[in-house]
């Protein structure tokens, strides 16, 4: 799996499910940009990682696009953070795109016989 | 712990994101680096290394910007809170404060409709008038090249600009010796009528009789056959004519192949030469030309003394229109030495064609113009009080956005932004209400006014002209009405505005100028009232003076009769006066009927010299002078006029009777101031002449000739019978309502002359009223402003009471609260507000004497400056302010002193 470091296959993965995984992680609750950078890292066993330079503008896009809201949230004795959750429109996103992922990657694996291995 | 923020606004700079968003973008982002910082440093990293790792998310300088441009590319939909320290991107600026100015007029739909509106009828009726101006003397002249189009006009040596027409031996003596011109035409100065008959029903056409090269002076072409050719003004040839477009199209169905055939033009055959286009109007002083004949010189014409053409050329390229003049008086002053009689003082000059004619329309429309600026200004004012008002409430908004870093002039600016959009607003208003009211005027507008030589007004264009204006009037509007709001509301004190919690303060400075305006509003509604009432007196004075003549149930109309040798001899058709009295007298309901040359106020005048029998002789240049019209029997008992000695013309007073002659009061007065002029003779002309002497018979009445407003001259009568006319006007006093006899009368009329139209069937009330129609229009005009303006300013002066009162309803909740009755409180507030419209009417009436001035010319027996009329109009002023400012007075005495100081 060394290859799936190299920064142009990265950004090609990225890019198909990026929007997908920000989905799934405001999908049971509401989240804020760091714990949901944490959780991406910690999930994929620190194979996928954004930063903030790509993170947060993908935030902005799903926001912008009334998937996901943004609210900033003050609680007691911390600074306020902007949670984001789903939206209703973005729950048909997601489910949508779970579907086109799930039969994306049977394809795949039938095609390269991962399946089977 | 490192500044993040200085990081990622670096990053962000350049992305021009509105000022908030950048704010949160830039707390959500520091915080995230925070939060990896302090993770790394808890993973034992030295703050050093942490500081590394956090600032490696930024991952470079161009990432975070580039990602971020792409979804922040659209504009942001935050509110916009103008000027942190950014570099100015002026188009996005200006974009984002439309977009701003937009959204807050939304928010307050009356306030804005109120603005719109306001700013609409001001710019509406300065389009309309201007649009008007536009399409009646700023076109050019609707000729090939017309800057190159010259008058050229006999001229007294001893006073250049007194124009005079000219006679043809002059014309063609300046046309063999200019080297200026390279074309010259001339015309009949008067036009006349012709009777076009033959084919259908007789017509009575207006033509004139032009010169060949006429149309290629003017560089006209027809749209079918030909224009004339120099033969055409040889006896013999000359039997052809050129139709006007209209004419062809009502006549003779627009029928192609008319061209070659003959029609009959006063009763002999001519041949159809040519069509014109329909663009082709030529008028002047009159109605449009219809036809046009070549002109063979008359032995009338070829006398050099005798004017009755008008010159028109065309200027060679190179030369210009002094240079022309120069030239032309050189020749005329040659020609005056060649012929010290007919030439005698006499010289010659040119104009340009398109500066001729038109200064009392334009004096008139310049006078509406600066009227309807005034009402413009006074929306103005309006809307900038309201604005300012509105400024109070905003304050905290400025405040906020003077403490976010936006400097004085990016709020002006965004000020003046939301100042000229509802400018524009109120502009495209203006454009539909100018489109709507400028056809409209056209219609009342008086035909005296619509004559402007050479040109004709058949409807009222919005072209680009009137854009252009429109356009240029909107920004000054807009900027006028903004400035003063935007300025002061800059300038507020960012911790005072701010200290002052949610309720917005009576601002010092803007209450101030709150109170100018309102002087100006005042002083500027005034003036305009000022001279509608000027206007109005005078037409109320005139419709009071006695014409002389009683105008109801008086029908007129023209008959043109059988005359070849025009004034001067017998009549052709000696039965018409006694046949006309047959014919349409018999009618019942008919009262009286008769016929006059030159009837009162219907255009058109003739004049003669005398001598006076048993008077020494006063020699040629000192003949007195004197109106002159013919009269068929029963003239002046058919009109209603006075007869003050003598009797009127009879049938007995026929051909072969002694001379017989019919003076007025005002040459009785002039020649015969002590004694009865009745049975005194005089003889037209000199003593010399084989004139027979004619015996005054009656002293008549004198009659407004040439309008109510006008002086009465000198006038004599002859009968019919022993002085022909060719053209009659028929007066027929009836019972009742004229126009129910019309058909009975024309039918009566054509047994008089078979085969000759009538024209110009009209009452004589028509004619009176339309004879004030150049003042009546002015006048209409200046009522409906100044009903606008008074409008407008008792809005506007409510407006400001009601503001300040609103302000200071703490301060008088708490003068209640301390014992105040109502009354102090009405007065408090009535002090305070009519003082500033009392300050308005005394500039008023001192501005009122700029205005008047341009007025006088439209004043009759009327002084600019009339103290009655002032004194009226102040009256009116004083009360519409006094209730302007009494029922806002009036709702702040009703404040419950409780409710407002709890409120407090």
């Amino acid at each position: 799996m060394t290859y799936i470091n190299s920064p142009r296959l990265d950004r090609e993965l990225k890019k198909g499910s990026a929007e997908l995984l920000i989905l799934s992680l405001v999908e049971s609750r509401a989240r804020h940009g760091y714990e949901i950078s944490k959780l991406i890292e910690s999930r994929s066993d620190g194979m996928l990682k954004f930063n903030v330079a790509s993170l947060y503008p993908l935030l902005y896009r799903l926001e912008k696009r009334k998937w996901i809201e943004g609210h900033w949230v003050e609680k007691a004795g911390q600074r306020r953070r902007r949670y984001y959750k789903l939206t209703k429109e973005g729950k048909k996103v997601l489910a949508a795109q779970r579907n086109t992922w799930q039969s994306f990657v049977a394809a795949i694996n039938q095609i390269t016989g991962l399946d089977n291995a | 712990m490192p500044d993040w923020k200085v990081e990622i606004s670096k990053r962000l700079a350049g992305l021009n994101l509105s000022p908030t968003r950048e704010a949160a973008i830039i707390e959500e982002l520091s915080q995230h680096l925070e939060d990896c910082y302090e993770e790394w440093l808890a993973s034992g990293k030295t703050p050093e290394e942490a500081h590394r790792l956090t600032l490696a998310e930024l991952r470079g300088s161009k990432l975070l910007q580039r990602e971020l441009r792409r979804v922040e590319r659209q504009v942001s939909q935050e509110p916009i809170i103008t000027g942190l320290h950014r570099r100015g991107n002026m188009i996005a600026d200006v974009w984002q404060d439309l977009r701003y100015a937009g959204r807050i007029f939304l928010t307050k739909p009356a306030f804005t409709l109120v603005v719109i509106l306001t700013l609409g009828l001001g710019i509406g009726a300065n389009t309309t008038i201007f649009s008007v101006i536009n399409s009646l003397l700023l076109k050019p002249l609707p000729f090939s090249d017309p800057d190159r189009l010259a008058l050229v006009w006999q001229a007294s040596i001893n006073d250049p600009s007194s124009w005079n027409i000219i006679s043809a031996p002059n014309y063609l003596d300046w046309q063999r010796q200019n080297q200026v011109f390279a074309n010259m035409a001339i015309f009949d100065s008067a036009g006349k009528g012709y009777n076009l008959s033959g084919d259908g029903e007789p017509a009575r056409v207006s033509g004139v009789r032009v010169s060949a090269s006429f149309f290629d002076v003017l560089g006209v072409q027809p749209q079918l056959g030909r224009t004339f050719l120099p033969e055409d003004e040889t006896p013999g040839k000359h039997q052809v004519v050129v139709l006007s477009d209209g004419l062809w199209r009502s006549r003779y169905g627009a029928d192609a192949t008319l061209i070659g055939r003959t029609i009959k033009v006063e009763g002999e055959a001519h041949t159809v030469i040519g069509v014109m286009p329909p663009a082709f109007e030529f008028q002047i002083f009159s109605s449009p030309r219809q036809l046009w004949v070549p002109v063979v010189y008359t032995e009338g014409d070829k006398d050099r003394g005798s004017n009755s053409f008008i010159c028109i050329a065309r200027l060679k390229p190179e030369v210009t229109i002094e240079q022309a003049r120069a030239a032309m008086n050189t020749i005329g002053l040659a020609l005056s030495e060649q012929y010290p009689k007919e030439n005698n003082g006499v010289t010659a000059t040119a104009i340009l064609m398109g500066e001729f004619g038109y200064e009392e329309q334009q004096s008139t429309f310049f006078m509406l113009l600066a009227v309807a600026g005034f009402v413009l200004l006074i929306a103005c004012i309006n809307v900038a009080n309201l604005l300012m008002a509105r400024g109070v409430t905003r304050q905290r908004e400025f405040a906020i956005r003077a403490a976010l870093g936006a400097s004085r002039s990016r709020t002006v600016r965004q000020l003046l932004t939301e100042s000229l959009l509802l400018a524009m607003a109120g502009g495209i208003s203006g454009i539909l209400l100018a489109v709507w009211s400028s056809n409209l005027l056209l219609k009342t507008l008086p035909q005296s006014l619509k004559a402007i030589p050479f040109r004709s007004l058949n409807s009222i264009t919005i072209d680009f002209k009137v854009l252009a204006f429109t356009w240029g009037i909107t920004c000054l509007t807009g900027i006028i009405f903004g400035l003063a709001p935007a300025l002061i509301f800059s300038k507020r004190d960012v911790n005072e505005s701010l200290q002052e919690g949610s309720r917005g303060t009576s601002a010092g400075s803007g209450a101030k100028l709150r109170q100018s305006l309102v002087i100006l509003e005042v002083a500027l509604a005034l003036i305009v009232l000022t001279g509608a009432g000027l206007l109005l007196e005078s037409m109320m004075r005139l419709v009071k003076v006695e014409p002389g003549f009683e105008a109801s149930n008086l029908l007129i109309m023209n008959l043109s009769l059988p005359q070849k040798n025009l004034y001067y001899s017998p009549p052709e058709h000696p039965q018409f006066a006694h046949d006309l009295e047959e014919q349409v007298g018999s009618i019942p309901g008919v009262v009286s009927v008769s016929a006059v040359s030159h009837l009162p106020m219907y255009g058109g005048m003739a004049s003669r010299g005398f001598v006076i029998e048993g008077r020494p002789d006063p020699g040629l240049d000192n003949s007195p002078g004197a109106r002159y019209s013919v009269v068929c029997p029963n003239y002046f008992q058919t009109m209603g006029i006075r007869l003050l000695s003598g009797r009127e013309f009879t049938e007995q007073d026929s051909q072969n009777a002694p001379g017989v002659i019919v003076i007025n009061e005002a040459l009785a007065q002039r020649y015969w101031e002590n004694e009865d002029p009745v049975g005194q003779r005089i003889k037209i002309g000199r003593f010399d002449t084989d004139a027979p002497w004619l015996t005054i018979v009656g002293v008549a009445q004198n009659v407004k000739q040439d309008g109510l407003d006008r002086q009465s001259r000198a006038e004599f009568f002859r009968p019919y019978n022993q002085a022909a006319w060719p053209v009659m006007t028929i007066v027929v006093r009836t019972t009742s309502s004229p126009s129910a006899f019309l058909t009975p009368i024309k039918q009566a009329l054509a047994r008089v002359e078979p085969d000759r139209p009538v024209s110009g069937i009209t009452t004589m009330n028509e004619i009176l009223y339309n004879s004030l129609g150049e003042r009546r229009f002015p006048m209409m005009l200046l009522l409906a402003f100044s009903f606008v303006a008074l409008t407008l300013a008792a809005v506007g002066i409510a407006g400001v009471v009601s503001f300040s009162v609103s302000q200071r309803t703490r301060e008088i909740g708490i003068r209640m609260a301390l014992g105040a009755r109502k009354s102090d409180i009405i007065k408090l507030v009535l002090n305070r507000s009519m003082g500033a419209a009392l300050i308005g009417i005394g500039l008023g009436i001192a501005g009122s004497y700029g205005l008047t001035k341009f007025l006088s010319g439209l004043l009759f027996e009327v002084k600019p400056m009339e103290p009655n009329i002032l004194g009226i109009v102040a009256v009116i002023l004083v009360g519409v302010a006094f209730l302007a400012c009494y029922l806002p007075a009036r709702r702040a005495a009703k404040v419950d002193p409780m409710i407002t100081l709890r409120c407090e």
